[in-house]
């Protein structure tokens, strides 16, 4: 892929790996990926795929003795090599994330309220009524009724989905160019997600967002390109609707098929541990196109359409 | 309800030291240095408790002494609890190799016993009752360190302290905002613990006579009490109350940090229904 300079968000090369006494697990391993303004780039992939680890890695957010490797810039800068204080000025205020697992990402002995202006007042220096005032406005354009009453609960009065809306809110707060979204739609019923993808079309009108997802129709809903990881490296990245109409990898298809509408075939075996990967291609062991060559060559990403790239030998 | 009682009860004894501790000039009859009347007088209603040997009213002494213990125990308690609870945080929160240097530190330090250091050291610089608080603050931070320490390992990693710093916080706003206030109760309870502890030792200080002479404390008192016969005399009026004193404050300091301790942990709260 070559490097466009108009992306806001340009990730290259990147390697993260977690030193464990098993040996290293290679949660991304040579990631390329870039984020143009005002688009929804939807990352999809299972569990353990490596998302949730490359959101976090954009803002570094990993523990300090995370191996992290590659380049990720953000409009020109070197996110990766910017000294701690400067990166606390990206977070928050440049992109914003919406963690995983709502319940617990609120702190308990604050107010809502006092948690969506702490963003305001660590970058825009709001103080007070002032701070207070914007988390009201925030918690409105959200979707939470009677955000003035609600600004002043605790985080334990509220429900999943409106806590999710909340930390929508905190993340929006500085108005960050780029929101990534962890899994938002994580553990809500049918009702309460529709809401909040319907929140999320409305936020992408003004920021490009990185939504991750497992939840492919989500990601179709909202996504202007995907990309879809697999054991650590991205096997398939394109516009939505060639790569979720017209998937190209054996593992994106796998993906669709096995959703409950189109049969629910689900793929056989499971994902390779990211410590002890299988040789050549990851997903040869549980691919049914698989041929001997898939098994000792790691296949790169191949252009299969406009803007659509598959890493797979069927395309070599 | 029991445990409302015991919990009332022990706050109204604290706060009644503290009052007389703060009233002390006002409530005192006399200076308690003076010599007031005929020495070794028992109690009448010139000298509530008598007089000691050196004709001091007894009384005065007793209220005086108020000051020094619950000054020793008070001060002392609000350094340790301040320094452990600061190197606790730090230590627990950046981990690695800072955690690793401050419980090396603490394994040593905490080989060392507190009562006979404080008992040397007192001995080298000139003994001031200000002087021996802090030093005993600083000895007795250690075991603060830890216990706060491994709530804060639990709180660090949490999710709303990855979220502050996603949100542009530093690690002094994380750890001043979202961490302290997580382990503030069990640096209450730390505190009152401290506190009864620091009290006995004042104590023991005092009756062993390494203590600001010029302060008076009831260490000392029940010191010159033994030292001169009041046991043998049947002299009671000299040696009673200065102990009655100090059991009863430390009794109702441990019964404030268990009633505490009751209330911040639920564990126990289960146990006792």
């Amino acid at each position: 892929m070559t490097a466009m300079s108009d992306a806001l968000l340009e990730v290259r090369g990147l390697k993260v790996g977690f030193p464990t006494p098993e040996g290293l697990v290679r949660a991304s391993d040579t990631v390329d990926l870039e984020i143009y303004p005002r688009e929804t780039l939807g990352l999809i992939g299972e569990t353990g795929s490596g998302k949730t680890v490359l959101g976090m890695a954009i803002l570094r957010l990993l523990q300090p003795n995370t191996i992290i490797e590659g380049e990720i810039r953000y409009r020109g800068r070197d996110l990766l090599s910017l000294p701690e204080a400067e990166m606390q000025r990206v977070r928050g205020r440049e992109i914003g994330i919406v963690l995983q697992n709502s319940g617990t990402s609120l702190n308990p002995v604050y107010t809502v309220g006092t948690q969506i202006a702490e963003a305001v007042t660590l970058h825009q220096g709001l103080s007070g009524p002032d701070a207070r005032q914007r988390a009201v406005e925030l918690l409105d354009a959200v979707g939470i009724p009677d955000p003035v009453r609600m600004a002043g609960e605790y985080p334990h009065r509220f429900s999943g989905g409106m806590r999710e809306r909340a930390l929508i809110a905190t993340a929006l707060a500085c108005r960050p160019n780029l929101l990534i979204a962890d899994e938002p739609t994580k553990g809500l019923d049918a009702v309460t997600k529709r809401g909040i993808v319907d929140l999320f079309s409305e936020i992408d009108r003004d920021h490009s967002v990185l939504f991750i997802t497992h939840d492919i129709e989500t990601a179709g809903d909202l996504a202007t390109r995907v990309a879809v990881m697999y054991a650590g490296e991205i096997v398939e990245i394109g516009g939505a609707e060639e790569v979720l109409g017209d998937p190209a990898h054996p593992y994106t298809r796998g993906l669709l098929a096995s959703l409950p509408e189109r049969g629910m075939q689900p793929i056989p075996g499971s994902a390779p541990s990211l410590i002890t990967l299988p040789s050549g291609c990851r997903f040869s062991p549980r691919c049914g196109c698989a041929v001997e060559n898939c098994s000792r060559e790691h296949p790169g990403l191949v252009e299969v359409g406009s803007g659509h790239y598959a890493r797979c030998m069927l395309y070599d | 309800m029991h445990k409302k009682i015991v919990l009332a009860a022990s706050l109204g004894i604290v706060f009644a030291y503290c009052a007389v501790a703060l009233l002390a000039p006002v409530i005192a009859p006399y200076d308690p240095h003076a010599i007031t009347g005929a020495p070794l007088s028992p109690p009448d209603r010139d000298h509530l408790l008598g007089t000691n040997d050196l004709a001091q009213d007894i009384f005065s002494g007793l209220i005086w002494g108020t000051r020094a213990t619950l000054l020793l125990g008070f001060v002392g308690a609000a350094i340790a609890v301040t320094v452990g609870t600061a190197a606790g945080i730090v230590s627990g929160y950046y981990g690695g190799l800072i955690d690793e240097a401050v419980m090396r530190l603490l394994d040593v330090a905490m080989t060392i016993p507190i009562f006979p250091l404080l008992l040397i050291l007192t001995t080298f610089f000139r003994p001031g009752i200000y002087l021996i608080a802090v030093l005993m603050g600083l000895l007795g931070s250690f075991q603060g360190v830890r216990l706060i320490r491994s709530q804060v390992l639990s709180l660090a990693v949490a999710d709303f302290v990855v979220g502050t710093r996603a949100l542009g916080a530093g690690d002094g706003y994380i750890m001043a905002r979202h961490i302290l206030p997580g382990v503030l109760p069990l640096a209450g309870v730390k505190f009152v613990t401290s506190a009864q502890h620091f009290m006995l030792i004042g104590i023991g200080l005092g009756f062993l006579g390494i203590t600001d002479p010029s302060v008076v404390d009831w260490g000392q008192m029940i010191n010159r009490a033994s030292q001169n016969g009041a046991m043998i005399l049947g002299l009671w009026w000299w040696l009673i109350p200065p102990g009655l004193a100090v059991t009863l404050i430390s009794l109702a300091l441990a019964w404030l940090g268990y009633a505490c301790e009751d209330e911040i942990n639920p564990r126990l709260r289960v146990m006792r229904v």
